[in-house]
């Protein structure tokens, strides 16, 4: 298990590496640059020439390419171009925030949706399993950010419940935390829900078909103990790299749920990064959010034989 | 388990409104940095400008007007100005303000460490140096320049050069870096939530300039409410909603929220005007558009007043001056603008020798600006005229990359404010060099900008910007069709003017 986990953490370097070049490349190549944005049109040739040469932005691209490579590979990602601070706490500040909504979202979605999906499943055709699927469809057709414009209008504007502007993380204040978090999790769950529950039913399906389900049947065994003990851990394995490929994505920025409720997230940082040509941390974010993506795998990966014995980390 | 779930929501809710006297608004961007001057934008320099000021400010017809300052006064050889400082003035620590502070903060603006934006405009690259700054007494400042220069107090009270404000040496962290403002201004720093929310307390100790109201950066000051938060939200839909359940007192909306506020008597709704410039840029170096008689002819087919009406929803006043209106300097002559005449534009465009060439409009999609809507109007008009207009629309950032390169035909573009009008002129004016993106090459229009910068005259300086609108009106090397007008929508709750020149001012602003 150890020497797996160490492969394929040895094997991203590689990808790790082409994504840093690629990030550093592209981003330069596209018209604009962070000192004509800084001065906007105050600028003159000359303050512009000096602001270029105190971000470094002069050198040619390789040797600036150099520079940072060499002090990421220390844990530098420099400073933000716009901010001025430091990248990496910077980063992990609004990953920390972004990784609190998603994960509580991601893991009440599957906690609802998976057993849903094997109700649904299990009742194929009837009455049941069409509310659910066509709840489910509805909820993956709606656009996340008006579902989260709708849900504030409701709970915010019309009831008044819940505030509409602030955050604060749950480990700080739980009361308030919570409070702020509710409608962006609430967006995202409802989402989310949907596509766990398609998928939670289409494995399930196909599980329900095989022999030894109808084995087990035979045998007399009621429902519900085929449906946990015979059909949940075979059905869970799609659902469970689901879970990862969503996690992987929603973890690398949710920037229309934080823009829409004014949180300070990962997703939010990379698109302001973009528009202010703020190199770094752009470069830092890209980084950040591919190393996310190979770890959510790795851990999806080893974690794979608990639900599924034929499957081995090797 | 109702009961908990209440309880909990009310609790929470306590802590999520704003107190009875703090003024709660949003702005769209974060603050970049609190040090004046230096890492900034339009949004940091108003949030800044409530903690710091500097000798002398802007009023609001554009002339600058004394702040830290008792009065200015010049020598009659236009070299030297004397600053006497106000009595009684106390930094936010409770220090009193003295002429070493001043000195002190000459020495670090003028360090090329501090990274002072505005440096080049005081150590002689742009012409002006600043040869001597002295203190014969400890309320008095003297500087010495190198030339007469009539925009020099202008330079000192610019916003992006944050007013360069007097701050407390303690604003410095014991290793010399920045730290935070203790500055002199209505309201002290008070905490700083990255990416969330800005803060600001009122300053007990703050004395006012005198005046009874505010006018512009001068005049009343005095902090009404208790604190200000900003919280940072850049979606429309949620600054709507923040205002409509009151947890807004005041934001910026889209013009075509303004009717559903204006109906509404929870509300007011104020359209603040400022001196930046929206434009219609005209590459005088492009091929085509070299051609002066194409110029005028595209200028004839545009009819200013409709184009304003469309893009700014009826509320905006079509201006085709680099002077502002409300400047001192807005005479009749300024008010002239380019004829729209159909007619004509075939005449035009028969002499230019025209063949349908086609002639793009750069724009963008930003919010800020109507760029996008202005290049639909225009090309619209431009080709009821029988000019082949045609819109690209590009990001921000690659048409800021096209405008200081030069490489366009003509862009729907605006221009961030100057009340100078020599300084506004400048700003699209000079040699084409591929990199400053000036569009006005007229060798006479320059030599009159260089000469009215060094004039202090108000007479002499007011002929010579008429004179200069006069030939831009025939040169056309851009279509100026407005000015800046922001939509600002504040609570009945609130009394008093929360922005000036599209930046919030809410000192002698109150809340019930």
């Amino acid at each position: 298990m150890l020497k797996f986990a160490l492969s394929r953490l040895a094997a991203a370097i590689p990808t790790l590496l082409i994504v840093s070049v690629s990030v550093f490349c592209l981003i330069r190549l596209i018209p604009g640059d962070p000192a004509s944005l800084m001065l906007g049109d105050l600028a003159d040739a000359a303050s512009l020439a000096d602001l270029r040469a105190r971000l470094g932005l002069d050198e040619p691209i390789h040797v600036q390419f150099g520079i940072w490579i060499g002090n990421a590979l220390t844990g530098d990602l420099g400073r933000s171009i716009t901010s001025q601070q430091e990248v990496l706490p910077l980063l992990l500040a609004r990953l920390a925030v972004s990784a609190e909504i998603v994960l509580i979202a991601v893991v009440l979605a599957a906690i609802v949706a998976v057993p849903l999906g094997m109700v649904a499943a299990w009742r194929q055709g009837g009455m049941i399993d069409l509310a659910l699927v066509g709840t489910a469809t509805l909820l993956l057709s709606i656009p996340a950010f008006w579902m989260g414009l709708l849900l504030l209008l409701l709970f915010v504007l019309h009831l008044g419940w819940l505030p509409l502007i602030g955050y604060v993380p749950i480990r700080q204040d739980f009361t308030q935390g919570l409070l702020y978090v509710i409608l962006p999790v609430a967006t995202l769950f409802l989402h989310e829900v949907g596509v766990i529950l398609r998928m939670s039913r289409a494995s399930t399906l196909e599980i329900l078909r095989l022999d030894y389900i109808l084995h087990a049947r035979a045998k007399g065994l009621s429902e519900p103990a085929i449906l946990w003990r015979h059909a949940f851990r075979n059905a869970f394995g799609p659902t469970w790299t689901l879970l990862g490929i969503i996690l992987g994505n929603l973890l690398g920025g949710v920037a229309v749920i934080e823009t829409v409720f004014a949180i300070p997230g990962l997703g939010r940082l990379l698109i302001e990064a973009i528009f202010a040509r703020d190199y770094p941390v752009i470069q830092g974010c890209l980084l950040l959010i591919a190393t996310m993506y190979v770890l959510v795998n790795l851990v999806v990966d080893l974690l794979y034989p608990l639900f599924d014995p034929r499957v081995t980390a090797q | 388990m109702r009961t908990i779930l209440i309880s909990t929501l009310m609790l929470g809710m306590l802590g999520a409104p704003a107190t009875a006297q703090t003024i709660v608004a949003s702005i769209a961007q974060d603050v970049r940095s609190t040090n004046p001057g230096v890492n900034r934008d339009d949004t940091t320099d108003g949030v800044v400008l409530h903690m710091v000021e500097g000798l002398v400010g802007y009023r609001e017809d554009g002339s600058v007007g004394p702040l830290l300052a008792k009065s200015v006064e010049m020598s009659a050889d236009g070299l030297t100005y004397t600053f006497p400082l106000r009595d009684g003035v106390t930094f936010h620590n409770g220090a009193s303000l003295t002429a070493e502070d001043v000195l002190w903060n000459w020495a670090r603006y003028m360090d090329p460490a501090t990274e002072w934006r505005c440096l080049a405009e005081f150590d002689g690259r742009n012409g002006v140096k600043v040869e001597d700054i002295s203190a014969p007494d400890p309320m008095t400042i003297v500087m010495r320049i190198n030339k007469p220069n009539a925009v020099f107090l202008d330079a000192l009270a610019r916003t992006d050069c944050g007013m360069a404000g007097i701050l407390h040496p303690d604003s410095l962290a014991a290793d010399g870096s920045w730290d935070r403002p203790i500055g002199t201004g209505p309201y002290k720093f008070a905490a700083w939530k990255r990416g969330e929310s800005f803060e600001m307390v009122a300053f007990d100790g703050y004395v006012s300039p005198p005046g009874d109201k505010p006018d512009g950066y001068v005049g009343a000051k005095t902090p009404r409410a208790e604190a200000i938060r900003l919280h940072v939200i850049s979606d429309p839909e949620t600054i709507k909603a923040g205002l409509l359940s009151g947890t807004l007192d005041l934001a910026a909306v889209a013009s075509t929220d303004v009717p559903m506020f204006r109906s509404n008597t929870d509300f007011n709704v104020a359209d603040s005007m400022d001196a930046s410039k929206h434009t219609l840029s005209l590459q005088t170096a492009d091929p085509l558009m070299s051609n002066v008689a194409l110029r005028q002819a595209i200028a004839a087919a545009i009819d200013l007043p409709m184009l304003v009406a469309q893009v700014t929803n009826g509320m905006g006043q079509p201006n085709a001056s680099a002077v502002f209106p409300q400047s001192m300097y807005y005479s009749d002559i300024q008010k002239q603008q380019f004829g729209h005449d159909p007619a004509r534009v075939r005449d035009l465009l028969a002499e230019a020798g025209y063949k349908g060439e086609p002639i793009t409009i750069i724009a963008n999609k930003r919010p800020t600006t109507p760029s996008f809507e202005t290049a639909v109007v225009a090309q619209a008009m431009m080709q009821a005229a029988g000019i082949n207009a045609k819109i690209e629309v590009m990001e921000w950032a690659t048409q800021l990359s096209r405008y200081f390169s030069g490489n366009y035909q003509m862009m729907s573009f605006s221009y961030s404010s100057r009340f100078d009008p020599a300084l506004s002129f400048e700003q699209f004016s000079g040699p084409f060099d591929g990199k400053s993106g000036k569009v006005w090459h007229n060798p006479e229009a320059l030599a009159l900008i260089d000469e009215v910068k060094a004039v202090s005259d108000p007479a002499r300086r007011q002929a010579i910007f008429d004179a200069l609108h006069q030939m831009y009106l025939n040169d056309v090397p851009m279509i100026i069709y407005s000015n800046g007008l922001n939509d600002i929508v504040t609570s009945a709750r609130l009394t008093g003017d929360v922005s000036w020149q599209s930046k919030l001012r809410l000192w002698e602003v109150t809340k019930q």
